[in-house]
Formats: C-alpha cells, structure tokens, sequence
C-alpha cells in the first residue's frame, strides 16, 4: 500500500499556507490537480507533487446574482476557470478585481480564500 | 441483442403539484400502462430516476416508494441518479435488461418535487451535483457552470445574447402548444434581454424554471411490442462521461460527452445527423441548446447560435428542436426529464403531437445532460 501522491487534504493545507500544488505523472509527464490514483492520460500510477506558480489567465468567467444560501450574502460575486501558466486549470473565487474589469484573458494571481473555521477555497486576485 | 420498443408514454403536466413525486410517477405511470395496453401484472421491472428526494421530500429509497405507490410493490426496482439525465439512464438499463433478454417488459420513470421547498434552497441542492470539495465552496451555482460555458462559446464563437434569447423565444412557442407545458405563453426576445441577471451572461429568461412531475414509460420486447398499435423502436441508446471539475475541461465551449454519446448512438443505429426529422434535448439554460445542437451533429460547432436565431430548429424549420418546449417551457423536474422528453418523441414518431407535430417524423433523438456535463445520454428512435 502506498499512500496517495497528495490528498485533497494536504492540497487545500498548502493553500492555505499560499501554495497551490499540483501532481506530474512519473512516466508521461502528465500534469493533474489532486486527487488522482490513476494518471489519465497513461493509466501510470506513478505521481510526483509539483509546485505551481500561482499565475494564470481567466478563461472564462461569471457573476453569481442568485446564489446558494451559504453564499447569498456575497451576492454579487464572480467565479472564473483560471488557466495557470503551467497548463492545468482551476474554478475559483475572483477576489479585489471589480467585476466591471473582468474579462476573458485577464491575468490573475492565486490567493487562498480562509473562512473563519479554516475551511479554505481557491481564490484569485489581481497579478 | 433482441430488438426493444416504447409501446407505452405518460407524463403529468410540469409545474406547480400538491403531491409527493412518487404520487406523480404513479399518476404517469398508469397513464403509460393504460396507453400501452399490457396489463400491470406483466411488468418485470422499475428502473426509477429521481435527484434531490433526500434534500425535499427526506425521502431516500424513493424506487420501492414510487412502485408501492404505483400499485406494484413486488417488482424489482432501482432508482438511478444520473443528476438530470437520471431517467435516461434508468431507460438506457431498461432498454439492455430487454434486449439481453433477461425481462419482456419493463417500466421506466421518474419524478421530482421541488417546488415545496424555495429557490434558494433547491439552487444549493442542484448544486450538489458539482463538486463538493473544489467548487460548492466557491458559491458555484447551475446557472453559473452555464454561464462559464457560455461565456467561452461567446468569446470562441462569438455568440450573442439575442442568439441565446432566440433558443427561449422559440420553445416557449413551442410550449405553447403543449397543454402539459409549464409555461404555455409566447415571449419576446426584448423580454427575454431585458430580464434580470441571474449568473452573467445568462438571465432570468435564458433558464428553465423549477418544476415538479412525473413521467413514465412502458418498454417491451419485440414479440410483445409486435402486438401494440405503434410500437416505436429504440434504435440506439448510448451514455458518456466527462471530467467532474470545469477546471479539468480541457474546452468549456464543447461538452465532449454528448459528441462521444451521439457517435455511439448513431453507430448503433446506423445512421447520422442529417437522418434525424426531430428531437429533444437537453436546454436546462439557452446556450446548452446551442451548444447540444454542435455536439449532435445537427450543426457545425460555433454554428449554433445562428441557426438558432435564423430559425431553423423551430417548428416549421430544417430541424425542429424541442417542439415540447423543452426544459425552458415544458419545465424540467430533473428525475423526470429523460423519460418526458423520450415521450415526447414516442407522440411525435406516431404522428399524435396535434398542433407541434413535426410532419412525417419518421427517425427521432433525444439528449439528456447530468450537472456539469459529466453525463449525457444520447438515444434514437424510429417507426415502422
């Protein structure tokens, strides 16, 4: 039994710390967001954690008029897909940047999102 | 593998309902029965699809309520949960259970109920079909994974709002010719512009409402099929998935599942695109209807939003698309969904559609989305 590369645990206690991690795949070089067993590109199960800048380019993006319940006091409030530069891309949290600036290939930075019970999500700002 | 047929559809009128779902199911199912003519006692199986019953009924094992309630407690049942594609897949299983040969006949439904509970909380339990972890945290919601999309079509394709706006102005007509509609009133495309902002760009006219309802089906073998007045053959019937997270789509203008689903449904036909007379698909939001048209086959990709706006998906058009109305007007009781609209085209293929017939439908398809495209379920029909 070996343990997994880096569990969704161990990725959201490094970005809370300001890191944002990633795994690469021993034998096809293939690069993931964790949790992942198997690669899906080679079916390797061969992982290495990788360090990722934290910078990337909105791909896409929204702003959320009508939320959650947890959420309805943030109204309104933007979402993105960021591509990193290093190639893979993530959901989060625009933070510091006014919506009315928002566009698609926008550089932005990451930055953790730290609730007060330590519960963190993917943020990002301004590069 | 034997050859398998729809011989029997029912379906509640979509909207508001003082009743459980699975008294909706019930209600559809024995308008199945009746309009298939195979008495109760010859069904084999209940394959069941409902989503959120645990969120606004408090009611899990929803599969043996709904049989119980129907009046046939002793048949094997299982309830698929897909998100809102569950009733295609629980069709999808029914169809091979026949053609395997294991059952002759076989009942397919499903039901949800929503409208008891609010907006704000059915939009956070929808949202219980992205990721628990990576997106529910940031506030995502169904609307906002479809804007995400939309915005990407936009900036790939340059779609247009008054492109999306087309998609509803042309089903909610449509919708107007179904009595079992939710909404059955025509709308304008300044109504639909100038309605609010729900996740941008995406507005309150370019969603499906919440809905409650129920639809059934009775699927049998070809021997029996072979005795009912218009059995209508299943001649594909595929599924495919895709990437949980947005962030893992390599394309957010696309949905891979339903191009992988549809090939696979056509190669197990024998047909393509251009030998499909109508169809039923999934338009949970606009843009998903533009973007579903691509992945078919029925339009180049990026030549969606066009087509829309042209005209040629309405009734009457190249391609009639959604002549129920779809989700937008119909409604969309998501474990309900897969089975109405396989119903829809059931009604159209046998020429009973009255007012929002497609004339001379001979070969139908319909498309079913789960959540955040993770799932889609693409099936074909045709007649004798």
């Amino acid at each position: 039994m070996t343990e997994p590369a880096i569990t969704a645990r161990a990725f959201f206690e490094k970005a809370r710390a300001g890191q944002l991690t990633a795994i690469r795949c021993s034998s096809c070089g293939e690069l993931s967001i964790p949790p992942r067993e198997l690669c899906p590109n080679c079916h390797a199960q061969s992982w290495q954690p990788v360090m990722l800048a934290g910078d990337g380019t909105i791909a896409s993006f929204t702003v959320i008029r009508v939320a959650p319940r947890a959420h309805a006091a943030d109204v309104p409030y933007a979402i993105a897909v960021v591509q990193l530069k290093e190639g893979v891309s993530l959901l989060g949290r625009i933070v510091d940047i006014p919506l009315e600036k928002l566009v698609v290939g926008l550089p932005v930075r990451f930055r953790p999102l730290i609730a007060k019970d330590l519960a963190t999500s993917v943020g990002f700002g301004p590069a | 593998m034997r050859r398998v047929a729809v011989i029997g559809v029912g379906v509640t009128k979509f909207g508001l309902h003082d009743r459980t779902s699975a008294e909706l199911f019930a209600e559809a199912a024995r308008d199945a029965l009746n309009d298939s003519g195979v008495p109760a006692s010859a069904v084999q199986a209940l394959y069941y699809g409902n989503v959120v019953g645990g969120e606004t009924e408090h009611q899990l094992h929803t599969g043996p309520q709904a049989a119980s309630v129907l009046g046939i407690p002793a048949v094997p049942t299982t309830r698929f949960e897909t998100a809102c594609a569950s009733s295609h897949a629980a069709f999808r299983h029914a169809v091979m259970e026949i053609a395997a040969g294991v059952s002759d006949v076989v009942l397919v439904g499903g039901a949800e109920r929503v409208l008891n509970v609010s907006t704000a909380e059915s939009t956070e339990y929808f949202a219980y079909a992205s990721d628990a972890v990576w997106e529910q945290p940031l506030g995502l919601t169904f609307p906002g994974v479809f804007a995400l999309i939309a915005r990407a079509h936009m900036q790939k394709y340059g779609t247009t709002e008054a492109q999306m706006a087309a998609v509803a102005v042309k089903n909610h007509r449509h919708g107007a010719l179904n009595p079992k509609a939710q909404f059955q009133k025509p709308i304008t495309i300044e109504q639909v512009l100038k309605s609010a902002y729900v996740a941008d760009p995406l507005k309150l006219f370019d969603c499906c409402p919440f809905s409650d309802g129920g639809a059934a089906l009775v699927l049998a073998s070809e021997e029996v099929a072979r005795k009912h007045r218009k059995p209508i053959w299943v001649l594909g019937s595929a599924a495919a998935s895709d990437w949980m997270l947005l962030g893992d789509k390599r394309d957010l203008s696309r949905v891979p599942a339903t191009e992988r689903a549809a090939a696979a449904a056509y190669r197990q036909a024998g047909i393509g695109p251009t030998d499909v007379d109508v169809v039923e698909l999934h338009d949970c939001f606009t843009i998903a209807e533009i973007v579903a048209t691509e992945g078919l086959g029925l339009f180049e990709p990026g030549a969606g939003g066009r087509a829309a706006e042209k005209g040629l998906t309405g009734l009457g058009g190249e391609i009639p698309v959604n002549p129920s109305g779809g989700l937008k007007a119909k409604g969309h009781p998501i474990g309900a969904t897969g089975a109405a609209q396989v119903a829809e085209i059931v009604t159209q293929l046998r020429g009973e559609a009255g007012p929002r017939q497609v004339e001379g439908a001979r070969t139908g398809l319909t498309h079913t989305l789960g959540g955040n495209t993770a799932t889609v379920l693409v099936s074909l029909f045709g007649r004798d």
